[in-house]
C-alpha cells in the first residue's frame, strides 16, 4: 500500500514540476510589465529599478523562476498587490469555501446520479430508462449559468425561500451557510449527477450481463441483494474513480457559477485577480488548483486500489 | 453432512422429482422455438446426461430450468415444469427463488467467471446457505470449510479468504460445486463443467462430482457434448438435436443400441482409443439455424436415410422398447435399413 502510494507520488511530482514550469512562463508571456503594475500610480524610475531590483525582475527568467519555486516551497507564495495579504493567507480563506461548495455539490450528484444509473440500467429499455437518459441530456445541456440565473429569479427573487448570493462559514452559522450554499451547490451538483448517472449506467450494465452475476441469482439471492450487492459493488471501481476526478473538476471548474451567486470562493479570487493583474495571486492559485487536481488523482488511483482485491491481494 | 433422507431409492409409485412435458422456448423476433417441444423426467438419485453438439439448445434449457432465462429476449412458448410435485412456472417469482439454490442448484461452463471477483470465496459461499437456512453467520462459514473440503480443496480453512483470482479454473470449479451442494439440493443441473478446464483437470473434476453425488444422493443433470463424460455417469441419456430431444432412453440402450440416426453418428465419430473427442467426424453437413429450420425432420438435411416423410412430416418420439425413445420415422431402423440404402 505505502509503496504503491509512493510510486504514484513519484509520478506526481514531475507533474507538479510542469505546472509550475507551465504557470511561470506563460504569464512571463503576457503582455504588460509587472514592475508597472506593481508600482501603481508612481511611474517616476527610481521606484520602478527599485520594484524590478526588490521582485528580481531584472535577472535572467530562469533564476526568477528559482527565486519563485523556492519561495513557494518555503510557503512563501509572494504578497497580493490588491489586498496587500499574502498570497498563501488569501488561499487559506477562500479554498475552505470552495471545497465546502463543491462537496455539497458532489453529495447532491451522487444522491440523484448513482441511484438514477442503478434504476436506468436495471430498467433498461423501458420508460424509466428512458425518461433517466432524457433528464440526463438536458441536465448535460443546459448551461451551468442560465439555471443559476433561473434558480435565483424563481427561489430567491420570485419565492424569496432562499438568499440570492452571499456566504456564510458553516462553523459561524450553519443553516445560513447551508441556505447560501444549497443552490450554488444544487446548479454545480446536477450536471455532474448527468455524468455520474450516464457512467454508473454503463457499468451496471456491463457487470449485470456478467456470470457472477447470474450465480448469485442462481443462489437464489433478492434480487435487490443482486444487484445492489454483487452486481453494484463490482460496478463501483469505475464510479468511485470518476467522482474523484470530478470532484477535482469541481474545484477549479465552480468558477462561473460562484460568480453568479457571488460566493467569496476560489473561483472569485482567480478572477478578481486576473482583472487586476494580481500576478502573485494569479500564479499562487494556479498551483493550487494543479495541486489539488493531482491530489485527487491520486485520491482516486489508492481508492481504485482498496476497491479492487485483485490489486490489494498483489501486495 | 446435514440431514439427508436415509433412503434415496424410488417407489415405483413416486413421482419423478423433476418431469419436464413438452417444453419449447423461444427468443423473440425468432422464426422457430430454439428448443422445440422436450420432455424428460428425472428420478431422485438419479444422473441425466444431455448431450448435443454446441447451440442445440442445452444451456437455455438448463436455464429456463432454474427460472435464470433472460426473459425477454426468451420466452417460454409452452410447456410444463414439475419439480418435487410443485408446478415451476406458475410459482410466485418468491417461491421459484426459495427453491433456488436450495432444492435446485446450477453449475456453470465458465469456472473463470461464475465467481464474484469482489468477494472472498468463503463469504459467496455462505451467503448461500444463510440466504436459505436460518444458522448463524458462524455456523454458515464452518458450512463454507465443511463444503470446500469435501470439494478436495487443501487446507479448506486457510482457502476460506481468498479471492477468486488467487485460485486456478479447476479450483474455482470446485467451489462453484461447493456452493451448489452447500444447502443439499435434491438436483444439481451441471452445464458443461469442465468444458473449459484442462483434460487432466476434467477427469479430477468429473471423478468429484460421481462420489459427490453417490454420498448427497441428489439428482443430477449433466449437460455436455462429450460422449466421454455420459458413458462415465449417466444413468438415463437425453440425445438432442437443433432444439429437439432426437433420442432417449437408459445409457446401455443409446450406446448398445441407437437407433436415430445423428445418434448413430455421434457414436461412430466416437473415437475406441481412449483420447475424447466430440465433433461430427461423420456427419456431413451444418446444424440448421433458426432461420433455415426444416419444417418436417430437424435432421433431414443431414441425414444419409433422409426420405420424402421425413421433409414433409416432423417425426414424433416414439417408445422402441422399455423407456427407449427415437424420434425417427424410421426407427426402429434394422426394420428400414434394406430399404434405406
Ligand atoms: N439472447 C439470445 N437471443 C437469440 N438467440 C439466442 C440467445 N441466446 C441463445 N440463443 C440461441 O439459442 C441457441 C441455443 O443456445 P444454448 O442453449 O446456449 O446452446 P448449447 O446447447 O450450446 O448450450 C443458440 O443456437 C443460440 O443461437
Ligand atoms: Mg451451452
Amino acid at each position: 500500500m505505502l509503496s504503491f502510494i509512493a510510486r504514484r507520488l513519484a509520478i506526481a511530482i514531475p507533474t507538479i514540476f510542469l505546472v509550475s514550469v507551465f504557470v511561470f512562463f506563460l504569464q512571463k508571456l503576457l503582455p504588460g510589465d509587472p514592475a508597472l503594475v506593481l508600482a501603481g500610480e508612481e511611474r517616476d524610475p527610481e521606484t520602478l529599478a527599485f520594484i524590478r531590483e526588490k521582485y528580481h525582475l531584472n535577472e535572467p527568467i530562469l533564476t526568477q523562476y528559482f527565486y519563485w519555486v523556492s519561495g513557494m516551497l518555503q510557503g512563501d507564495f509572494g504578497i497580493s498587490l490588491r489586498t496587500n495579504q499574502p498570497v498563501l493567507e488569501l488561499i487559506g480563506e477562500k479554498l475552505p469555501v470552495t471545497i465546502q461548495l463543491a462537496v455539497m455539490a458532489m453529495i447532491i450528484a451522487m444522491i440523484i446520479g448513482i441511484p438514477a444509473g442503478i434504476l436506468s440500467a436495471v430498467r433498461k429499455g423501458t420508460a424509466v430508462d428512458y425518461t433517466a437518459n432524457i433528464i440526463a441530456l438536458s441536465g448535460l445541456s443546459i448551461p451551468n449559468f442560465w439555471l443559476g440565473i433561473m434558480l435565483i429569479m424563481l427561489v430567491s427573487v420570485h419565492l424569496g425561500w432562499l438568499p440570492a448570493s452571499g456566504y456564510e462559514s458553516p462553523f459561524v452559522d450553519p443553516v445560513r451557510s447551508l441556505e447560501t450554499m444549497i443552490m450554488p451547490a444544487f446548479v454545480l451538483g446536477t450536471a455532474l449527477a448527468a455524468t455520474l448517472m450516464r457512467h454508473t449506467r454503463s457499468a451496471m450494465l456491463g457487470v449485470l450481463k456478467t456470470d457472477y452475476v447470474r450465480t448469485a441469482r442462481a443462489k437464489g439471492l433478492q434480487e435487490k441483494v443482486v444487484v445492489l450487492k454483487h452486481a453494484f459493488r463490482n460496478a463501483l471501481l469505475p464510479i468511485v474513480t470518476l467522482s474523484a476526478l470530478l470532484f477535482g473538476e469541481l474545484l477549479a471548474g465552480a468558477v462561473l457559477t460562484e460568480q453568479i451567486f457571488t460566493i467569496p470562493g476560489f473561483g472569485k479570487l482567480i478572477v478578481d485577480a486576473v482583472f487586476t493583474r494580481d500576478y502573485a495571486v494569479v500564479q499562487g492559485v494556479v498551483m493550487c488548483t494543479a495541486v489539488g487536481f493531482i491530489l485527487m488523482n491520486l485520491v482516486a488511483d489508492v481508492l481504485y486500489f482498496l476497491l479492487n482485491p485483485r490489486m490489494r491481494t498483489a501486495l | 453432512m446435514g440431514e439427508r433422507p436415509e433412503n434415496q431409492a424410488n417407489h415405483p409409485d413416486d413421482p419423478p422429482l423433476l418431469t419436464v412435458e413438452n417444453l419449447s422456448i423461444r427468443f423473440r423476433n425468432a422464426a422457430a422455438n430454439t428448443v422445440d417441444g422436450i420432455s424428460f423426467n428425472v428420478d431422485r438419485g438419479e444422473t441425466l446426461c444431455i448431450v448435443g453438439e454446441s447451440g442445440c439448445g442445452k444451456s437455455i434449457s438448463a436455464l429456463a430450468l432454474m427460472g435464470l432465462l433472460p426473459m425477454p429476449p426468451a420466452e417460454i412458448a409452452s410447456g410444463r415444469m414439475v419439480f418435487d410435485r410443485r408446478d415451476l412456472l406458475t410459482l410466485s417469482p418468491k417461491a421459484r427463488a426459495d427453491l433456488r439454490g436450495d432444492r435446485m442448484a446450477m453449475i456453470f461452463q465458465e469456472p473463470m467467471t461464475s465467481l464474484n471477483p469482489a468477494f472472498r470465496i468463503g463469504d459467496q459461499i455462505a451467503e448461500g446457505v444463510l440466504r436459505h437456512r436460518s444458522i448463524s453467520q458462524a455456523d454458515a462459514r464452518r458450512r463454507a470449510v465443511e463444503m470446500l473440503d469435501r470439494v478436495k480443496i487443501p487446507a479448506a480453512a486457510e482457502r476460506l479468504d481468498d479471492y477468486p483470482h488467487q485460485l486456478s479454473g479447476g479450483m474455482r470449479q470446485r467451489v462453484m460445486i461447493a456452493m451448489a451442494l452447500a444447502n443439499d439440493p435434491d438436483l444439481l443441473i451441471a452445464d458443461e463443467p469442465t468444458t473449459a478446464l484442462d483434460v487432466t483437470i476434467q477427469a479430477q473434476i468429473l471423478e468429484l462430482m460421481r462420489t459427490l453425488q453417490e454420498e448427497t444422493g441428489t439428482a443430477l443433470i449433466m449437460i455436455t457434448h462429450d460422449l466421454g463424460v455420459v458413458a462415465e455417469i449417466a444413468d438415463q441419456v437425453a440425445v438432442m438435436y437443433a432444439g429437439k430431444i432426437v433420442e432417449q432412453g437408459p445409457v446401455d440402450a443409446i450406446f448398445d443400441d441407437p437407433q436415430h440416426p445423428y445418434t448413430i453418428g455421434l457414436m461412430s465419430s466416437l473415437p475406441s482409443l481412449g483420447e475424447r473427442q466430440s465433433r461430427l467426424t461423420t456427419i456431413s453437413g451444418m446444424v440448421p439455424t433458426i432461420e433455415t429450420m426444416p419444417s418436417g425432420c430437424r435432421f433431414a438435411p443431414r441425414c444419409p436415410f433422409v426420405h420424402e416423410t421425413c421433409i414433409a412430416r416432423a417425426p414424433e418420439l416414439t417408445s422402441l422398447s422399455r423407456n427407449h425413445l427415437a424420434a425417427c420415422h424410421f426407427a426402429p431402423l434394422e426394420a428400414h435399413v434394406v430399404e434405406a440404402v
